[in-house]
């Protein structure tokens, strides 16, 4: 479903240039729930950025169902971006003045859908995410574990193919980082496809396959899982 | 039994005999176990007679010959086995790693990142395992005992993850060393 072919990503930072990735060719297969596991720098984010379309390889090539992200136009990435992937990351990224329902409903806003169109299906993925009574909060009301949830309602509100996570709970304590997980472990169970980086050895095992990174290349390749 | 294996990486330096075998074990891995001789001397007979270890007699005047105790071929073979090897209880990383460690020795490093790699790989894998079991229990049992079996998978979770930031951590120190020198 996604596939990564001899991805290589090197950034110039202050004159010297940093390997980010190395050679890096990988299969993540439709209703995969896979970790990225590697300790800091080892290229983690820019794995997940390459796959979202955030940013280009250097060289190599990457395909989503078979269509590949380089040779394309930039409006033709952004709809990809739009429609294919949803992201979530360790701050939430939601914006403080727009209410939970707005920012779910954001992604969609943006391509010119009326807001009156999108909101019961905002607030029904809301209402599935245990948030039917935050719907009009605004993220200063909400706790870390809320305003996950409502970035990945964010996330899901396209109907993406793929679910990208970035440390999604860098910034939680362990009970509500494992309500996360379990809600996205249950997404994944429903069909979803899902890809988390993490440095989180407890955040990585709920993944059905695993990972690990070192120095910007594919080191290790754990596929087990419960199913 | 890592007794057995912190005897062998000992004689694998230098032949001993049983007295200076104990000072050396003390020394290496006295913080961990504390033997005496009659332990020395048990683990050595057996170490004979799975022909890992052998002896040879040093006449003395006027007092008991003394044993001079060796490292087979066997028995090398099987220390490196071992030390190669990473550990599948969960609990008995520390110690028994750090044994490994000790006769590993970080001059050369190859191998102990090697196993360290190996030890967190496994350690990955068990926590998986453990998760998924932790998710199937907690979608069936609505008894209260479950909580409990959660609670101590949710135990065992923290202590594998622990032990791979030490591992990590390990690794960081050793590849440190490496540049330095
Ligand atoms: N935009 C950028 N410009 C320059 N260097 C970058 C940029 N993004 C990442 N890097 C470098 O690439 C390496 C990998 O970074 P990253 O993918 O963020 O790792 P991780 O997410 O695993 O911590 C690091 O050395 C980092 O400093
Ligand atoms: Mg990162």
């Amino acid at each position: 479903m996604i596939e990564l072919k001899h991805a290589s990503k090197k950034y110039q930072q202050g004159g010297r240039e940093v390997h980010a990735l190395r050679d890096v060719s990988l299969n993540i297969r439709k209703g995969e729930f896979l970790s990225v596991m590697g300790p800091s720098g080892s290229g983690k984010s820019t794995l997940l950025n390459l796959i979202g379309g955030l940013d280009q390889p250097t060289s190599g090539e990457i395909f989503i169902d078979g269509r590949p992200l380089h040779g394309i136009s930039d409006d033709e990435l952004t709809l990809i971006r739009r429609r294919r992937v949803g992201f979530i990351f360790q701050f939430f990224n939601l914006l403080p003045i727009l209410s939970a329902v707005e920012n779910v409903s954001l992604p969609i806003l943006l391509e010119g859908t009326p807001f009156s169109e999108i909101r019961p299906k905002a607030v029904a993925l809301l209402e599935q995410m245990g948030l039917g009574e935050r719907v009009e909060h605004r993220p200063e009301q909400l706790s870390g574990g809320e305003m996950q949830r409502v970035a990945i309602c964010r996330a899901l509100i396209s109907n993406p193919a793929v679910l990208l996570a970035d440390e999604p709970t860098g910034n939680l304590d362990s009970h509500t980082s494992e309500e996360i997980f379990l809600l996205l472990k249950s997404l994944n169970e429903q069909g979803q496809t899902i890809v988390m980086v993490t440095h989180d050895p407890k955040a990585a095992a709920y993944g059905t396959r695993i990972i690990t990174l070192k120095d910007g290349a594919l080191s290790e390749d754990i596929s087990i899982g419960g199913k | 039994m890592s007794v057995k294996y912190a005897m062998l990486g000992i004689l694998a330096e230098k032949d001993l005999h049983g007295y200076e075998l104990k000072s050396s074990f003390d020394e290496k891995v006295g913080e961990f176990w504390s033997l005496n001789y009659g332990q020395i001397y048990s683990t050595l007979d057996r170490l004979e007679k799975e022909d890992l270890v052998t002896h040879d007699r040093q006449v003395q005047d006027k007092r008991p010959d003394r044993k001079i105790y060796s490292i087979t071929k066997k028995g090398r073979k099987e220390l490196d086995e071992w030390l190669a090897a990473p550990i599948n209880r969960v609990r008995a990383l520390r110690d028994e790693f750090f044994i490994k460690l000790v006769f590993t020795g970080t001059d050369n490093p190859g191998p102990v990142l090697d196993l360290i790699e190996k030890q967190k790989a496994l350690y990955l894998r068990q926590m998986n395992h453990l998760t998924h079991q932790k998710i199937a229990l907690k979608k069936k049992a609505k008894d209260p005992a479950a909580l409990t079996t959660e609670l101590l998978m949710d135990a065992g979770l923290f202590h594998a993850e622990a032990d791979i930031k030490w591992l990590t951590l390990c690794e960081a120190k050793i590849k440190a060393t490496l540049v330095k020198k």
